[in-house]
């Protein structure tokens, strides 16, 4: 009896070891990145469009790829320190937990059951990813309430169906739902007339409408169906790490704020418009002690990655052939939901 | 008493076709449209295909859109992240030297002149080693590339050759193993071959990609892709073992009591009596198995691999070339068709030469 008593415990012991293997303690990870030399970082398991693709020499860039090249600046002063380590969507999980990524950058949300039961932690969201809806533009809509019995393009298999539904029913209006499971068919479907509105996750539709060439005959309605705030993720327990992440985060959309950008951030430096600035580039001690980084982190970071406005016009925004509009994805003072912590 | 058929004369090839295809006027009508059809059919995918299509990559990826046919130079311009995945840029020649190496190595032991022992081992040792040092690098003045950075072609081949190579001779063990006479042994390796077959090979390498570094020391997981070509020979041998079973089965148990009666020892009698003879009935069902583990190599993208088909994914996703995925998809299957078809095209010369149909 004792002996199964024993044996049920290691067994439980043992289960619960392995459901939460790399209950990382608070600073671990920055020393085993800095121990390696190279910041491990997620990818994708071929091009996910604006935020993980392969330019012609097969360099890794976009929107998530640049937020890990400024953690990984962070971290050494140079972003070239960084490896991208290709991964599918249902590899994301395991892998940040066996160690095989530092961090998962990878437009992925942050929900209940990933942040209680996966045993992970989010930084602040760095972007907000909405559910919209397109319209070919000839049927005149101005929002979703004017198209009550219009025919609707959903991607099948995901919560959108469920938040298209909920909307339709708040507004008022019933909609007639064309779901299909792959993204090229379901573009296929709406574009070639079949369903009069298309809805999808906000900058995948921007994309869809910019790759098709024909911008002006669709419009993106104002409705919002959804949000859904994309976060760094880390393991749970590392505080340590999860501070470097929110402060990298955090230091670049405070220099958007200030208007330091990668090519004013020397003249800046070297004559601080606020205590705070001076603090935040390094020419007042005090950034990079509490996080275990140098105190020029953050210029670092803001000299070779820029700042978050930047980041975002040069991956999804005016520089990037998708044209997306900042949108929620702006500073607080823009119009947006985004904000800095405090530098004291 | 003796049966004597005779054959009608041979018919000519006009009087053959008009036979065949416009005996009455019905089938004559039939046999025009079908013709007609078929015309229509490859008129337009030539039309589509080369006669409308854009080669070149000078009026960049718009004029390529708005051309009515084919936009190849999605190919010209990112063949190379198709190839060779995310190798270094400066560094693609290796991959591309090291895709050669394979497919030469693959070419000299399929011709019969090389299948002495000896010959095959030395042919594959030199290749495994020429493969290994130009993908790897970092001895001879070639700088070091992980293999987290293969991919491609290079990436597809190297998975293929190395499961199949780790496969077949496990393979063959593990059917020997389970025609043991003693139980225990044939049971455990019963349970083994049905274990491994009853399980999807995605959840195999998301096993050993994944869940095995868990439960492994460090030391002992080795790097991501070793574990999944072990994954993956073991899902291939588990097949090929039962087609091997199968050829042995099929060998008549006078063979192995004649060869017993010389005072042939086990080795001699596997080696000299058994194998040839099982391996020459088991040759079409190996064929099948090998094309089979060809194409499921590209399940290794669902652990983050760049192998060929993860690597088109790549290549027409960026915001230039995303119209473009039905060219890339064309280019890779053609790659495949070409790879798959000489395969099985050889798995027909053995078959003659062996002569499997006439015993």
């Amino acid at each position: 009896m004792k002996m199964m008593q024993w044996g049920a415990a290691a067994l439980a012991v043992g289960l619960v070891h392995f459901a939460a293997p790399a209950e990382a303690a608070s600073g671990k990870t920055l020393q085993t990145v800095k121990a390696r030399g190279v910041l491990n970082c997620t990818g994708h398991d071929g091009s996910y469009l604006g935020f993980a693709e392969v330019d012609d020499k097969g360099n890794w860039k976009g929107m998530d790829i640049d937020l890990c090249k400024a953690v990984a600046t962070a971290v050494f002063g140079d972003p070239a320190k960084l490896k991208v380590v290709p991964i599918s969507w249902a590899q994301r999980w395991p892998s940040l937990q066996s160690g095989d990524v530092d961090i998962v950058i990878k437009a992925s949300g942050g929900t209940l059951s990933r942040d209680t039961e996966l045993g992970l932690q989010f930084s602040m969201s760095y972007y907000l990813g909405t559910t919209k809806v397109m319209a070919h533009k000839e049927l005149n809509l101005k929002s979703l309430k004017d198209a009550n019995g219009g025919s609707i393009c959903i991607p099948a298999g995901t919560t959108i169906e469920q938040q298209v539904a909920a909307y339709a029913q708040k507004v008022g209006i019933k909609l007639e739902p064309v779901v299909i499971e792959k993204t090229e068919e379901l573009e296929q479907a709406y574009f070639l007339g079949r369903c009069d509105m298309y809805a999808q996750w906000g900058p995948t539709l921007a994309i869809a409408r910019v790759a098709k060439g024909k911008v002006d005959e669709h419009v993106i309605l104002p409705d919002v169906i959804a949000v859904e705030p994309e976060v760094m993720i880390v393991r749970q327990g590392d505080d340590n790490w999860v501070d470097v992440a929110n402060w990298t985060l955090s230091a670049l959309l405070f220099a958007e704020q200030e208007g330091i950008t990668s090519k004013n951030v020397d003249e800046i430096k070297a004559k601080p418009t606020s205590p705070a600035v001076a603090k935040l580039l390094g020419a007042a001690p005090g950034m990079g002690k509490g996080l275990g980084l140098p105190d020029d982190w953050a210029y670092n970071v803001i000299k070779k990655v820029g700042n978050y406005g930047e980041i975002f016009e040069r991956n999804l925004g005016k520089e990037s052939p998708y044209k997306m509009d900042r949108d929620l994805t702006n500073l607080w003072n823009n119009g947006g939901v985004l904000f800095p912590l405090v530098i004291d | 008493m003796e049966m004597v058929i005779v054959a009608p004369p041979a018919p000519g090839r006009l009087e053959d076709l008009r036979r065949r295809f416009f005996a009455t006027p019905l089938q004559a009508l039939l046999s025009l449209a079908s013709l007609a059809i078929m015309v229509f059919l490859a008129w337009n995918l030539l039309n589509w295909a080369i006669f409308s299509a854009v080669f070149t990559t000078s009026g960049g990826p718009e004029a390529c859109q708005a051309a009515a046919g084919a936009c190849w130079s999605v190919i010209a311009a990112r063949w190379r992240i198709i190839l060779f995945g995310l190798y270094p840029f400066e560094e693609q020649w290796r991959s591309a030297l090291a895709c050669v190496t394979v497919v030469v190595m693959t070419v000299l032991s399929c011709i019969p002149a090389f299948w002495t022992g000896r010959r095959i081992a030395l042919v594959w040792g030199a290749g495994a080693v020429l493969y290994y040092v130009l993908m790897k690098g970092g001895v001879l003045g070639l700088t070091y590339v992980g293999e987290e950075a293969w991919g491609g072609l290079a990436l597809t081949l190297f998975i293929f050759v190395t499961s199949c190579l780790i496969g077949f001779p496990l393979a063959i063990c593990l059917a020997l193993m389970r025609r043991s006479e003693l139980p225990w042994i044939s049971r455990t390796t019963g349970i083994i071959i049905d274990g491994v077959r009853s399980l999807p090979l995605i959840s195999i390498l998301f096993t050993f990609a994944i869940v095995l570094p868990f439960a492994l020391p460090q030391w002992l997981a080795g790097d991501k892709l070793y574990r999944v070509i072990l994954g993956s020979a073991l899902f291939f041998s588990a097949y090929q073992a039962e087609i091997v079973r199968g050829g042995m089965q099929g060998v008549p148990n006078g063979q192995a009591e004649a060869a017993m009666a010389l005072g042939m020892s086990y080795w001699q009698r596997i080696s000299r009596i058994l194998l040839p003879q099982a391996m020459r009935n088991a040759l079409p069902a190996t064929i099948n198995q090998f094309v089979i583990s060809f194409k499921e190599t590209s399940l290794v993208v669902i652990v983050g691999f760049f192998e060929i088909l993860a690597s088109g994914n790549a290549a027409y996703g960026t915001g230039e070339w995303r119209f473009a995925y039905i060219e890339v998809y064309a280019f890779i299957a053609f790659i495949y068709f070409v790879f798959v078809f000489s395969l099985s095209r050889y798995g027909a010369f053995l078959e003659r030469r062996m002569s499997v149909g006439e015993r």
